[in-house]
């Protein structure tokens, strides 16, 4: 796990140092690899002390930028009983750049869409390099009691029965929870 | 307590730098005690050589410039309060830091060191005589490794015997004992307001890093405010008061800050008696004021204003520290450095002598040029990226790959730092950089670069039909 992080971190820099021979030395930019391994190792260790409630985080397998999280539906939702599995891609640049979230459990919500991408407000330009992994899941669970509507509903369709007629809308998302989340 | 005692013990048989970096970060974990006011909140680890932005929140030099934004304005990481300059590091918060947790600190310098010189970039070198001038009865210096070291050494040391002695005291107790033994390190001389030197009351700091307390900072008729110090005008409104700081000096204070306020109510009063700009003066530099778009930011969008093609992404002023720049920009032909050295329009024409940023060793007598935008291969390939993402989301995984090999021409004489600032920049402008992030060109490691091809097979599949399909009355078995 730390090798892997640490073999990034080496990578990255010869290849900027070779980019700034050629070219001209221009910006402020700069990138560096390492950082986002550490604080995700950071992030790791404070879920194990203080773990969210009904879900769990952590890496799969010795990947440290690839996640599996665990919810269990919300009682009071149409989701209640329902265990969905979600898989959470972070990018090189984390945390400056949002990590990916996709559901792999399928599940009938306007904010994921067939492939199980997960689309919300602090995924897209309300992201804040202050989020965190933890907050995130918060987020996420909420996304259960309430959907992010417009512009973030991935599936306006859903979004739209969920606006217009919410007695069927949890109708199907609790079937959908029936068949593919027990 | 258990693991305080056995790292103890071992560090009675080693010497300390035989203890790998990890061992290392849990002992000074486990000896200093950070309070939560000093964990940056980007990186969440000690405060490195912090910045406090104007809305009063800090971060670290490196976490704040990376969380700028390279072609729009900027906004904090925690309030999302927008600002358009790059601040100074807080020297004063800097080297209570160093006071306080001497042994962090170091672990902080070496290991952002390391990642400095694998990036070929450096934060500014901050030099201690400047801050322990006022006072030269102080203690030695500590800014230099060796010093620094030998501090440390003895702060284990103490540690140590302390930590025997109270073996019978609760985790939490030792905790607070801590926190209050490493605040103990910081006087009331350390903390003064330049303008009233008085200890800090309500602490805000200034773009230029200086801290002043919230009542000493006056806002001249011009509305510019500049600082007694260093003369650097001030590029926005006045800085919101930094709480963390001001916690810290509440608590580690309690009796002088209790005084302070007595007095500073006071005064107020009497202020209001009396004429309101008595005790400004600091009005003698307001020429060398620049560099402001606007003081409310209407103009500091760049791309919604008409200007566009004036706003050059990634590049930001060394003087005033705007970033990006708008306007102007003059690039120094002879700084070696990778960062290069820039001034904005004004900045040039007032020829400030600020040494750089990110350390460059600029001097007076280098050439400047005037620079065009780069009409930038990105804003070229932002349109094409950015229809091929309209239409449909498969189609950006065309768009990367055709960039994975670049037939000819443009692409390979730009950098590949410009390429990743492009798909950044595609990315903050569609608003969807999950399906563009994995081709960055660098993944941690090979695994990764795996699994994000995967995610971009599944993306793939997603079209208008399959949404369609879903959306329907009835879940597909």
């Amino acid at each position: 796990m730390m090798n892997s992080s640490g073999g990034g971190g080496g990578r990255m820099p010869t290849s900027t140092a070779t980019s700034s021979s050629t070219t001209s030395r221009s910006s402020w930019r700069s990138t560096s690899v390492s950082g986002s391994g550490k604080r995700i190792q950071k992030e790791l260790k404070d879920l194990d002390s203080q773990p969210p409630p009904l879900s769990s985080a952590g890496p799969i397998a010795d990947n440290l930028y690839h996640w599996l999280a665990t919810f269990i539906g919300p009682t009071g939702t149409p989701y209640e009983g329902g265990i969905f599995f979600l898989h959470i891609l972070f990018p090189v640049d984390y945390p400056f750049k949002p990590p990916k979230v996709v559901f792999k459990t399928r599940i009938y919500h306007c904010n994921v869409d067939s492939s199980g991408n997960l689309n919300l407000d602090i995924l897209k330009d309300g992201w804040s390099p202050a989020l965190t992994i933890s907050k995130l899941l918060l987020a996420i669970r909420s996304m259960f009691f309430t959907p992010n509507l417009h512009p973030y509903n991935a599936v306006p369709s859903i979004a739209h029965l969920y606006q217009v007629d919410r007695k069927t809308h949890n109708e199907l998302a609790a079937e959908w929870t029936f068949r593919f989340a027990k | 307590m258990s693991s305080l005692n056995s790292s103890s013990s071992t560090m009675g048989n080693k010497p300390t730098n035989c203890l790998d970096s990890h061992q290392q970060q849990l002992e000074d974990d486990d000896e200093e005690t950070i309070s939560d006011s000093f964990i940056c909140c980007v990186c969440l680890d000690l405060l490195y050589k912090p910045i406090v932005l104007e809305c009063g929140h800090v971060s670290c030099f490196w976490c704040v410039h990376k969380s700028m934004d390279a072609i729009h304005e900027s906004h904090c990481p925690i309030c999302r309060h927008p600002y358009h300059y790059f601040p100074t590091i807080c020297e004063m918060l800097h080297f209570l830091l160093l006071k306080m947790y001497p042994l962090a600190y170091k672990r902080r310098e070496e290991q952002i060191l390391e990642e400095e010189k694998a990036n070929g970039c450096f934060s500014p070198q901050l030099d201690s005589k400047e801050f322990y001038s006022s006072d030269g009865s102080r203690p030695s210096a500590v800014s230099d490794l060796a010093s620094l070291s030998g501090i440390a050494s003895a702060g284990k040391h103490s540690s140590k015997m302390d930590s025997n002695g109270s073996s019978a005291s609760k985790e939490n107790d030792l905790s607070a004992v801590n926190i209050n033994r490493t605040y103990e390190r910081v006087s009331s001389n350390d903390v003064l307001c330049p303008s009233c030197k008085l200890l800090l009351f309500r602490p805000a700091v200034l773009n230029c890093g200086h801290v002043y307390c919230e009542a000493c900072i006056v806002i001249p008729e011009d509305g510019i405010i500049i600082c007694k110090v260093c003369e650097y005008p001030h590029p926005s409104d006045r800085p919101n008061v930094c709480l963390d700081f001001n916690n810290f000096l509440e608590e580690r204070f309690r009796k002088e800050y209790a005084a302070q306020r007595e007095s500073v109510e006071q005064k107020q009063e009497r202020f209001h008696h009396k004429n309101p700009s008595s005790c400004s003066g600091s009005k003698k530099s307001a020429k060398k004021v620049c560099c402001r778009p606007t003081r409310h930011g209407e103009e500091s969008k760049p791309t919604e204003n008409e200007h566009k093609p004036k706003v050059h992404a990634g590049a930001g002023c060394d003087y005033c520290g705007m970033y990006p720049i708008v306007g102007d920009r003059y690039q120094c032909q002879d700084c070696v450095e990778v960062m290069g050295f820039d001034l904005c329009g004004d900045c040039y024409n007032t020829r400030s002598k600020r040494p750089g940023r990110f350390n460059q060793q600029h001097t007076s007598d280098h050439r400047f040029e005037l620079v065009k935008p780069r009409a930038l291969p990105s804003n070229v390939m932002l349109r094409i990226v950015g229809g091929y993402l309209v239409d449909n989301s498969g189609a950006p995984v065309l768009a990367i790959s055709a960039m994975e090999d670049p037939p000819d021409g443009w692409i390979a004489v730009e950098s590949l730092e410009a390429r990743q600032n492009l798909f950044n920049n595609v990315a903050d402008l569609d608003g969807n950089p999950g399906d563009i992030m994995h081709d960055n060109g660098d993944s941690p490691d090979g695994s990764v670069e795996i699994e994000f091809s995967d995610a971009v097979e599944v993306s793939g599949h997603h079209d208008d039909d399959n949404v369609d399909q879903y959306g329907g009355e009835d879940p597909p078995f």
